[in-house]
């Protein structure tokens, strides 16, 4: 009993409980400073409630007390996820989604006399294809005429970033990485265009709130003035609509219509996914990583029951496919915005908080299609460094090896001295063949490019 | 109760909810006006059917 526990690095803050690991399994420790608003939380019937609506990931209470620590109320067992990801990696669609489900559970919390004191992206996982809150202590008993104490936080991490995005066309997800607290008012103020202050709703939650913000605190007025509950609901009310107008501006970028567009042709596509389906029926996976996803083409062949994640660094292409697994209910799918030559740093307190991509990310099967040239010849990195880092992710590898005659790497080559003389499939396959072993080596019929399947030596 | 307050209570920027509050009021009091004046004029759409669900569930 006495065994350190094993906390988890970003749980910290909140004195109400943290999460630790305990043989392998994810728990929730929660103590006695927390236990009238968690008495509150299941005898109001808010926690039932919220997880009838897809809103709280399950849990369940477990009798014992691994911590050994003498403040112990409660120990949950929350459903366990296999993978996390952070803000920085969502798409616009993923953002606005997990914001409308923040403001959905401070309101189905007031209903119950409680209110959200939380309102962070990183409480919130895309689980079974819906946005859930995943910090079961985000909870406290509601008193009335008390504002809304996460309401600048909702603001700053949330509806900031989603208004500059809708207004300027600016990624969010580097938005997210450049403010992992929140983009304050003051910020957003300035990089949102004029006419946004003619708009009532956002000139009060960005604008006002930057010039109120700016001045000190002492020279804030005071107001004796009481925020009623029916305040709150229309705050949060104003909040909703506002952020349900909001979409990603349409961007024509290199890469949406990649497959639709270019030169390649539609046959090349329909092979080339006729091969990798049955490839993926011979294999036995229950995750898959998609490197280079595109729009998803190949993300959506997968299993089912498999989890999928599912990247590229254009976030437009990931907005795109986000919207479509959501449509589709393809609830196996995570589509992340990630630049495979900046992969998400490690960041937080001790850089422990905030896990790095690749940390995270260690896969059955892992897809790399058109991919190859982008990251030999457009970023130089060499055969021996790309077959180590696919060897450090992945057990099988679905890789195509795209040629030099290939009408995309004679693009890549146009204004750029070709000083690639190793990049060819003999050399490729020589690199590779120190890592992996050979499974399946498949020509295309249309076009130059060559399907292998290695599995991990 | 007051050790739950690990936040920064300055974060809910009670002063500017209080000026939304008041401001959203007069706007939410002359939209339900105009919407009671408008019901005499326009006939209501019937709700969706996710509107419905979306309000059973």
């Amino acid at each position: 009993m006495n065994q350190p526990i094993n906390q988890h690095p970003a749980s910290f803050r909140d004195p109400s409980g943290f999460v630790y690991e305990h043989e392998g399994k994810v728990y929730r420790f929660v103590s006695t400073l927390y236990k009238e608003h968690y008495d509150k939380f299941q005898q109001s019937g808010l926690a039932d409630e919220l997880r009838k609506k897809q809103l709280l990931l399950p849990f369940t209470e477990v009798a014992d007390n691994h911590t050994g620590k003498t403040d112990w109320y409660k120990t949950l067992e929350p459903q366990q996820l296999q993978f996390i990801s952070y803000a920085w990696e969502w798409s616009f669609e993923q953002l606005k989604d997990a914001a409308l489900a923040t403001l959905s559970l401070c309101n189905y919390a007031l209903q119950k006399g409680m209110i959200l004191k939380d309102a962070t992206p990183s409480n919130i996982q895309l689980v079974d294809g819906k946005c859930k809150l995943i910090d079961t202590l985000s909870f406290e008993t509601y008193t009335e005429g008390q504002p809304w104490i996460a309401y600048r936080q909702f603001c700053e991490c949330f509806l900031n970033p989603l208004l500059v995005t809708h207004y300027t066309g600016v990624d969010i997800h580097r938005l997210e990485l450049a403010y992992p607290d929140g983009m304050p008012a003051a910020v957003a103020s300035t990089l949102l265009p004029f006419k946004t202050k003619l708009k009532p709703i956002i000139y009060l939650h960005v604008h006002l709130q930057a010039k109120i913000s700016g001045k000190q605190r002492s020279a804030q007025k005071q107001t004796s003035r009481k925020i009623s509950k029916k305040n709150i609901e229309q705050i949060l009310e104003s909040l909703r609509s506002c952020i349900v107008s909001l979409s990603l501006p349409e961007q024509k970028t290199t890469w949406n219509n990649y497959y639709t567009e270019t030169i390649l042709s539609n046959e090349y596509l329909s092979e080339k996914k006729a091969l990798v389906s049955s490839l993926l029926q011979e294999l036995n996976y229950t995750s898959v990583l998609d490197l280079g996803a595109n729009e998803g083409e190949f993300s959506l062949l997968c299993k089912p029951d498999a989890k999928v994640i599912a990247t590229d660094f254009d976030s437009s292409c990931i907005n795109n496919l986000y919207k479509k697994i959501r449509q589709e209910k393809r609830t196996n799918i995570s589509p992340l915005v990630i630049d495979l030559t900046y992969p998400s740093p490690s960041m937080g307190w001790m850089n422990e908080e905030r896990k790095a991509f690749f940390s995270r990310t260690k896969v059955d099967v892992c897809l790399a299609l058109a991919l190859i040239h982008h990251l030999a010849i457009a970023k130089n990195i060499s055969f021996e460094q790309l077959a180590a880092f696919f060897a450090s992710v992945c057990n099988t590898l679905i890789i195509e090896f795209v040629p030099k005659d290939d009408p995309k790497v004679k693009e890549l080559l146009t204004w750029r001295e070709d000083i690639f003389e190793g990049y060819n499939v003999e050399e490729f396959e020589k690199v590779f063949q120190e890592k992996f072993s050979l499974l399946n080596k498949i020509e295309s019929v249309y076009t130059k490019r060559i399907l292998f399947v290695y599995q991990k030596k | 109760m007051m050790q739950l307050l690990y936040l920064d209570p300055g974060s809910g920027s009670y002063l500017i909810q209080v000026i939304i509050a008041a401001v959203l009021g007069v706007i939410f009091y002359f939209k339900s006006g105009w919407n009671w004046i408008k019901s005499f004029f326009v006939k209501t759409p019937p709700k969706t059917e996710e509107e419905k669900n979306e309000s059973t569930d």
